[in-house]
């Protein structure tokens, strides 16, 4: 057929036979997930979990594959080596861990006995410096009691944590399992996607998919980078200020920096915690209060802006909400959810209202110049 | 021999023709397989079947498209039928102008047989460029000469149309003062 030609506007063929309405299809799917995360939340966790370590491993499997090779042999090639990354970790440095954790568990019997120590001297110190404080501060007794309940509470829920326990040892060899698969295979999921959404969607959901993509795996890899970066500026900053458990307490401060706004808190209470019991002293508390404010400022400025980068540009007050409402709906794991959660969302939402934006807005004018235009430009 | 027989094993043959294809796609002309390699990574595969719709006239324009298989027709709406502009084959692109600006697609294209279609989405492709200084004039440079191409194009075909008026004008002095009274 010569260019410039009429032609009859042709059916739209539907060759794959007869489909119903995309709305029911969605509906349907949208219905499933939410039976399966009722059913069984324990499982969508370790899923979200292993599609996390995907993620977060999917950037070097692409610059494989950009090279040509076989994406199977570069999952396979990339667990091999952290593998390997893993064997020699736990050879020379969970022995120190080992052995923090150890003297940790060994001083626990005595521990509430060494932090009501620590809280006698410390108030002594500050009613020495400001008698007129002294009001403030409880009596003995009363918070002995309090610690007392608080610890037996946290007997009572021994159990559970030991369940909680059994899981995460369970987690620890399905997650790597299960990572491996999704990564193995995710483009072929995304492909098998693909080729079932209507022809003419595929564009608003290539879109879709990609806004995805990248708000997730921006975020993800921003708070795996700021972690490792904030677990090990704490664990060096606590050695040097000669803190005890400086490489536990990093390990702490690194995984709770996931959790925005609490992680930070929890991870530096932890910190003043031992230091308290360790030097009953308000200076060396203060230090240890110094450097996580550092390294809340070294997040907030360097690593946050090279590691997630525009990442997320939510309004402050949304991210808060989201954050608060996810707490609220799945404890610990709403609140790290909520975050990249309302991303998308919010991409989502701005991508369809475009969509439907077009045609009343623009293609009206569009149309009427289009004389002025050129030929086949599209 | 065996190092060969390794690489052989290794190496991913389908992404390889795919390679071969975008090398082929004048907007890609010279890059290297490296760059290649990394533009590849970036798009999406979908087959259409005969008369599907790829995008639609006036709908916000997102993404590339590069044809592996089959061919596709670009139409634009002309009153109750439509016009066929162009109709591409395997190695032609179309949808260029969604990785430079935000307006509506100037026209709809279809797929004219059985088609297979690489789909590059405007902000991966801007994620490349934005680190990849030399990829990115290459591209810009192509899609600026594709670009220059359109223009001389609608200006020769302008100018046709202006010869082909002043030549019947002057065959019939009467035709201007007519379309004057008419306009």
């Amino acid at each position: 057929m010569a260019e410039g030609q009429t032609i009859k506007t042709p059916e739209l063929s539907n060759s794959a036979g007869w489909m119903p309405p995309a709305s029911i299809i969605w509906a349907l799917v949208v219905a499933f997930v939410a039976l399966i995360v009722y059913l069984s939340s324990d499982f969508v966790l370790l899923l979200l979990l292993s599609a996390t370590v995907a993620y977060l491993l999917n950037p070097i499997v692409k610059i494989a594959e950009g090279a040509m090779i076989k994406r199977k042999v570069a999952v396979t090639v990339i667990y091999l080596g952290f593998g390997v990354a893993f064997l020699l970790t736990a050879y020379f440095v969970f022995p120190r861990l080992r052995t923090e954790v150890n003297t940790l568990s060994g001083n626990l019997p005595f521990f509430s006995q060494r932090f009501d120590e620590a809280i006698d001297a410390l108030q002594n110190q500050i009613v020495a410096n400001y008698p007129a404080a002294d009001s403030l501060f409880t009596t003995r007794e009363v918070r002995y009691e309090k610690l007392n309940n608080f610890i037996e509470q946290q007997v009572a829920d021994l159990p559970a944590l030991l369940s909680h326990l059994a899981t995460i040892v369970l987690a620890g060899v399905l997650i790597p399992f299960f990572s491996y698969f999704f990564l193995r295979d995710s483009r072929r999921i995304v492909q098998f996607v693909l080729d079932r959404l209507p022809a003419n969607h595929i564009e608003t959901s290539v879109a879709v998919w990609c806004e995805i993509d990248r708000s997730v795996g921006r975020y993800l890899r921003g708070l795996a980078i700021e972690g490792i970066v904030v677990g090990t500026a704490a664990a060096l900053g606590l050695a040097i200020l000669g803190v005890n458990y400086p490489l536990l307490l990093g390990v702490v401060t690194g995984l709770a920096n996931v959790v925005p706004y609490l992680g930070p808190i929890i991870g530096g209470a932890t910190a003043i915690l031992v230091t308290l019991v360790q030097f009953k002293s308000l200076s060396v508390i203060a230090q240890v209060v110094v450097l996580y404010l550092s390294l809340k400022l070294l997040d907030l400025v360097v690593i946050q802006p090279l590691a997630v980068g525009k990442g997320n540009d939510l309004h402050p007050v949304l991210l808060i909400a989201s954050v608060i409402v996810g707490e609220h709906a799945l404890g610990i794991v709403g609140m790290v959810i909520a975050v990249p959660t309302i991303t998308i969302l919010q991409r989502i939402a701005k991508l369809l209202f475009e969509r439907r934006r077009y045609p009343t807005q623009m293609l009206d004018s569009h149309l009427n110049n289009r004389v002025q235009s050129q030929p086949y430009v599209c | 021999m065996a190092r060969w027989r390794w690489l052989e094993q290794v190496t991913d043959h389908e992404q390889v023709l795919r390679l071969k294809l975008l090398g082929t796609v004048p907007l890609f002309a010279g890059l290297s397989r490296r760059q290649l390699g990394k533009l590849l990574v970036k798009f999406f595969e979908r087959e259409y079947l005969p008369g599907e719709t790829i995008f639609l006239e006036g709908e916000p324009g997102k993404a590339l498209f590069i044809i592996i298989a089959g061919q596709v027709s670009i139409c634009r709406a002309l009153n109750e039928e439509e016009e066929l502009l162009a109709t591409l084959t395997a190695g032609g692109y179309f949808g260029e102008l969604a990785l430079i600006d935000d307006q509506p697609r100037f026209a709809s294209a279809r797929a004219a047989e059985a088609s297979r279609l690489l789909i590059l989405y405007r902000s991966d492709f801007e994620d490349l460029i934005e680190g990849q200084r030399t990829l990115a004039i290459h591209v810009m440079g192509n899609l600026l000469k594709t670009l220059a191409g359109y223009v001389r194009k609608s200006q020769s075909q302008r100018n046709g149309r202006n010869s082909t008026i002043v030549e019947q004008a002057s065959e019939n002095p009467g035709m201007i003062s007519k379309g004057v009274s008419r306009g």
